[in-house]
Protein backbone atom coordinates (compact mmCIF):
# COMPACT_ATOMS: atom_id res chain seq x y z
CA UNK A 1 0.00 0.00 0.00
CA UNK A 2 1.32 3.45 -0.55
CA UNK A 3 -0.01 6.95 0.42
CA UNK A 4 0.10 10.21 -1.09
CA UNK A 5 -0.64 12.86 0.99
CA UNK A 6 -1.61 16.49 -0.43
CA UNK A 7 -3.17 19.86 0.40
CA UNK A 8 -6.03 21.38 -1.82
CA UNK A 9 -6.62 24.44 -0.36
CA UNK A 10 -7.78 23.51 3.29
CA UNK A 11 -8.22 20.02 2.39
CA UNK A 12 -5.94 17.14 3.33
CA UNK A 13 -6.17 14.50 0.38
CA UNK A 14 -4.68 10.90 1.10
CA UNK A 15 -4.84 8.48 -1.79
CA UNK A 16 -4.65 5.21 -1.27
CA UNK A 17 -2.93 2.59 -3.84
CA UNK A 18 -2.71 -0.57 -3.19
CA UNK A 19 -4.44 -3.31 -0.90
CA UNK A 20 -5.44 -1.92 2.62
CA UNK A 21 -5.37 -5.76 4.60
CA UNK A 22 -4.47 -6.10 8.24
CA UNK A 23 -0.69 -5.79 7.52
CA UNK A 24 -1.26 -1.95 5.86
CA UNK A 25 -4.07 -1.17 7.84
CA UNK A 26 -2.43 -0.09 10.62
CA UNK A 27 0.16 2.90 8.20
CA UNK A 28 -3.47 3.96 7.55
CA UNK A 29 -4.44 4.18 10.70
CA UNK A 30 -1.56 6.21 11.80
CA UNK A 31 -1.67 8.61 8.57
CA UNK A 32 -5.73 9.01 9.22
CA UNK A 33 -5.15 9.89 12.75
CA UNK A 34 -1.99 12.32 12.29
CA UNK A 35 -4.27 14.05 9.87
CA UNK A 36 -7.61 14.01 11.65
CA UNK A 37 -5.66 15.30 14.94
CA UNK A 38 -6.56 19.25 15.29
CA UNK A 39 -10.45 19.58 14.98
CA UNK A 40 -12.45 21.36 12.62
CA UNK A 41 -10.00 19.92 9.95
CA UNK A 42 -10.80 18.74 6.05
CA UNK A 43 -9.54 15.29 4.94
CA UNK A 44 -10.71 13.35 1.95
CA UNK A 45 -9.89 9.70 1.18
CA UNK A 46 -9.32 8.85 -2.56
CA UNK A 47 -9.70 4.73 -3.08
CA UNK A 48 -9.60 5.04 -6.58
CA UNK A 49 -6.79 2.73 -6.75
CA UNK A 50 -7.41 0.87 -4.03
CA UNK A 51 -7.53 -2.67 -5.15
CA UNK A 52 -9.23 -4.64 -1.89
CA UNK A 53 -9.71 -3.55 2.03
CA UNK A 54 -10.70 -5.73 4.30
CA UNK A 55 -11.97 -5.78 7.44
CA UNK A 56 -9.10 -4.55 9.58
CA UNK A 57 -9.33 -1.64 7.24
CA UNK A 58 -12.39 -1.00 7.31
CA UNK A 59 -11.87 -0.71 11.38
CA UNK A 60 -9.48 2.08 10.63
CA UNK A 61 -11.72 3.51 8.68
CA UNK A 62 -14.92 3.32 10.86
CA UNK A 63 -12.70 4.95 14.00
CA UNK A 64 -11.58 7.83 11.54
CA UNK A 65 -15.06 8.42 10.71
CA UNK A 66 -16.07 8.85 14.42
CA UNK A 67 -13.11 11.04 15.44
CA UNK A 68 -14.26 13.23 12.87
CA UNK A 69 -17.65 13.19 14.19
CA UNK A 70 -16.13 14.02 17.74
CA UNK A 71 -13.86 16.56 16.39
CA UNK A 72 -16.06 18.62 14.23
CA UNK A 73 -14.23 17.85 11.04
CA UNK A 74 -15.04 16.43 7.55
CA UNK A 75 -14.40 12.89 6.32
CA UNK A 76 -15.09 12.18 2.65
CA UNK A 77 -14.15 9.03 1.02
CA UNK A 78 -14.19 9.05 -2.69
CA UNK A 79 -13.17 6.70 -5.61
CA UNK A 80 -15.37 3.80 -4.45
CA UNK A 81 -15.88 1.50 -7.28
CA UNK A 82 -15.34 -1.92 -8.51
CA UNK A 83 -14.65 -4.76 -5.88
CA UNK A 84 -14.23 -1.97 -3.24
CA UNK A 85 -17.50 -0.73 -3.63
CA UNK A 86 -18.54 -4.53 -3.55
CA UNK A 87 -16.68 -4.84 -0.21
CA UNK A 88 -18.65 -1.38 1.56
CA UNK A 89 -22.09 -3.32 0.34
CA UNK A 90 -21.19 -6.48 2.04
CA UNK A 91 -20.23 -4.80 5.18
CA UNK A 92 -23.27 -2.61 5.20
CA UNK A 93 -20.49 0.56 5.01
CA UNK A 94 -21.88 2.55 2.42
CA UNK A 95 -24.29 4.24 4.23
CA UNK A 96 -22.06 5.04 7.08
CA UNK A 97 -19.70 7.60 5.28
CA UNK A 98 -19.91 10.76 3.45
CA UNK A 99 -19.27 8.99 -0.24
CA UNK A 100 -19.31 10.90 -3.48
CA UNK A 101 -17.96 9.74 -6.93
CA UNK A 102 -15.04 11.93 -7.85
CA UNK A 103 -11.74 13.53 -5.66
CA UNK A 104 -12.79 17.01 -6.85
CA UNK A 105 -16.19 16.17 -5.78
CA UNK A 106 -14.97 14.84 -2.85
CA UNK A 107 -12.63 18.33 -1.43
CA UNK A 108 -15.47 20.01 -2.47
CA UNK A 109 -18.06 17.92 0.00
CA UNK A 110 -15.26 18.29 2.35
CA UNK A 111 -14.87 21.75 2.39
CA UNK B 1 -3.77 -29.17 -11.17
CA UNK B 2 -1.37 -27.20 -9.79
CA UNK B 3 -0.46 -27.05 -5.46
CA UNK B 4 1.88 -24.82 -3.26
CA UNK B 5 1.92 -24.80 0.84
CA UNK B 6 3.36 -22.23 3.67
CA UNK B 7 3.60 -22.93 6.87
CA UNK B 8 3.86 -19.62 9.37
CA UNK B 9 3.51 -18.56 12.55
CA UNK B 10 1.17 -17.23 14.56
CA UNK B 11 2.01 -13.45 14.27
CA UNK B 12 0.21 -10.47 12.19
CA UNK B 13 3.71 -9.90 10.08
CA UNK B 14 3.28 -13.29 8.79
CA UNK B 15 0.41 -12.31 6.46
CA UNK B 16 2.23 -10.96 4.08
CA UNK B 17 4.12 -13.51 3.18
CA UNK B 18 0.83 -15.44 2.22
CA UNK B 19 -0.80 -12.72 0.52
CA UNK B 20 2.40 -12.99 -1.70
CA UNK B 21 2.76 -16.19 -2.18
CA UNK B 22 -0.99 -16.40 -3.57
CA UNK B 23 -0.46 -13.09 -5.62
CA UNK B 24 2.43 -15.54 -7.76
CA UNK B 25 0.05 -18.39 -7.79
CA UNK B 26 -2.51 -15.82 -9.23
CA UNK B 27 0.44 -14.76 -11.80
CA UNK B 28 1.43 -18.03 -12.64
CA UNK B 29 -2.40 -18.72 -13.31
CA UNK B 30 -3.58 -15.77 -14.84
CA UNK B 31 -6.35 -15.73 -12.36
CA UNK B 32 -8.57 -12.88 -12.49
CA UNK B 33 -7.77 -9.71 -9.86
CA UNK B 34 -11.36 -10.16 -8.31
CA UNK B 35 -11.05 -13.88 -7.69
CA UNK B 36 -7.86 -13.03 -6.46
CA UNK B 37 -8.44 -9.85 -4.27
CA UNK B 38 -11.97 -11.85 -2.74
CA UNK B 39 -9.55 -14.57 -1.70
CA UNK B 40 -6.85 -12.23 -0.37
CA UNK B 41 -9.66 -10.90 1.74
CA UNK B 42 -10.60 -14.03 2.77
CA UNK B 43 -7.51 -15.31 4.22
CA UNK B 44 -6.75 -12.09 5.37
CA UNK B 45 -9.79 -12.30 8.16
CA UNK B 46 -9.38 -16.26 8.51
CA UNK B 47 -5.96 -15.98 9.51
CA UNK B 48 -6.29 -12.79 11.61
CA UNK B 49 -9.04 -14.22 13.76
CA UNK B 50 -6.60 -17.30 14.02
CA UNK B 51 -3.76 -15.14 15.12
CA UNK B 52 -5.75 -12.86 17.38
CA UNK B 53 -7.98 -15.40 18.73
CA UNK B 54 -6.81 -19.21 18.52
CA UNK B 55 -4.07 -18.94 21.08
CA UNK B 56 -4.57 -18.36 24.72
CA UNK B 57 -0.81 -19.32 25.41
CA UNK B 58 2.18 -17.12 24.27
CA UNK B 59 3.81 -19.85 22.47
CA UNK B 60 4.84 -20.12 18.82
CA UNK B 61 2.46 -22.14 16.89
CA UNK B 62 2.18 -22.77 13.17
CA UNK B 63 -0.36 -22.43 10.76
CA UNK B 64 -0.50 -24.65 7.44
CA UNK B 65 -1.67 -22.92 4.32
CA UNK B 66 -2.48 -25.12 1.00
CA UNK B 67 -3.37 -23.66 -2.06
CA UNK B 68 -4.77 -25.46 -5.36
CA UNK B 69 -5.94 -24.56 -8.43
CA UNK B 70 -8.12 -26.64 -10.15
CA UNK B 71 -10.05 -26.57 -13.29
CA UNK B 72 -11.87 -23.41 -12.71
CA UNK B 73 -11.60 -23.56 -8.51
CA UNK B 74 -8.96 -21.28 -6.32
CA UNK B 75 -8.94 -23.40 -3.07
CA UNK B 76 -7.03 -22.45 0.34
CA UNK B 77 -6.81 -25.19 3.38
CA UNK B 78 -5.97 -23.73 6.42
CA UNK B 79 -5.30 -25.61 9.21
CA UNK B 80 -4.32 -24.46 12.84
CA UNK B 81 -3.99 -26.16 16.52
CA UNK B 82 -5.70 -23.36 18.36
CA UNK B 83 -8.82 -23.46 20.20
CA UNK B 84 -12.08 -24.93 18.37
CA UNK B 85 -13.11 -22.14 16.04
CA UNK B 86 -15.86 -22.77 13.48
CA UNK B 87 -16.49 -20.12 11.64
CA UNK B 88 -19.57 -21.19 10.11
CA UNK B 89 -21.32 -21.17 13.19
CA UNK B 90 -21.19 -17.56 13.73
CA UNK B 91 -24.13 -15.96 13.30
CA UNK B 92 -23.58 -12.44 10.28
CA UNK B 93 -23.32 -8.87 11.81
CA UNK B 94 -26.17 -6.63 12.88
CA UNK B 95 -25.15 -4.28 9.45
CA UNK B 96 -28.29 -2.05 10.57
CA UNK B 97 -27.01 -0.52 13.49
CA UNK B 98 -25.40 3.18 13.48
CA UNK B 99 -22.25 4.18 12.95
CA UNK B 100 -20.92 4.25 16.73
CA UNK B 101 -23.04 1.06 18.01
CA UNK B 102 -20.56 -0.96 15.38
CA UNK B 103 -18.47 -3.37 15.71
CA UNK B 104 -16.50 -4.80 12.75
CA UNK B 105 -15.94 -8.20 14.79
CA UNK B 106 -18.15 -9.98 12.54
CA UNK B 107 -17.86 -8.51 9.26
CA UNK B 108 -14.74 -10.39 8.56
CA UNK B 109 -16.44 -14.04 8.92
CA UNK B 110 -19.12 -12.23 7.15
CA UNK B 111 -16.86 -11.49 3.92
CA UNK B 112 -15.32 -14.67 3.88
CA UNK B 113 -18.72 -16.65 3.75
CA UNK B 114 -20.00 -14.18 1.02
CA UNK B 115 -16.85 -14.01 -0.78
CA UNK B 116 -16.23 -17.47 -1.36
CA UNK B 117 -18.06 -20.07 -3.30
CA UNK B 118 -17.61 -23.07 -0.61
CA UNK B 119 -16.69 -22.64 3.23
CA UNK B 120 -16.08 -25.93 5.17
CA UNK B 121 -15.13 -26.58 8.49
CA UNK B 122 -14.02 -30.12 10.30
CA UNK B 123 -12.15 -30.38 13.61
CA UNK B 124 -10.06 -33.25 13.41
CA UNK B 125 -8.06 -34.31 16.33
CA UNK B 126 -6.18 -31.11 17.62
CA UNK B 127 -6.30 -29.55 14.51
CA UNK B 128 -8.77 -26.45 12.70
CA UNK B 129 -9.12 -27.21 9.31
CA UNK B 130 -11.24 -24.98 6.76
CA UNK B 131 -11.59 -25.01 2.94
CA UNK B 132 -12.03 -22.05 1.02
CA UNK B 133 -13.37 -22.13 -2.40
CA UNK B 134 -13.47 -19.43 -5.38
CA UNK B 135 -14.62 -20.47 -8.67
CA UNK B 136 -13.40 -18.90 -11.68
CA UNK B 137 -14.08 -19.25 -15.67
CA UNK B 138 -11.30 -20.31 -17.63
Amino acid sequence: MDLLEEKVGGVTVVAVKGRIDSTTAPALGERLTASLAAPKVHVVLDLSRLEYISSAGFRILLLAAKRADETGSRFVLCGVSGKVRQLFDLGGFLDLFTIVGSREEGIAAAQ
Amino acid sequence: MSAIDITIVNRGSELARVADLLDRLGAEHHLAPEVLADMQVALDEVVTNITEYAYTDNAEHKIHICFRVLDNVLEAVIEDDGAPFNPLAIPGPDISKPLRERRVGGVGIHFVRSLMDEVAYDRAGERNRLVLRKRFKT
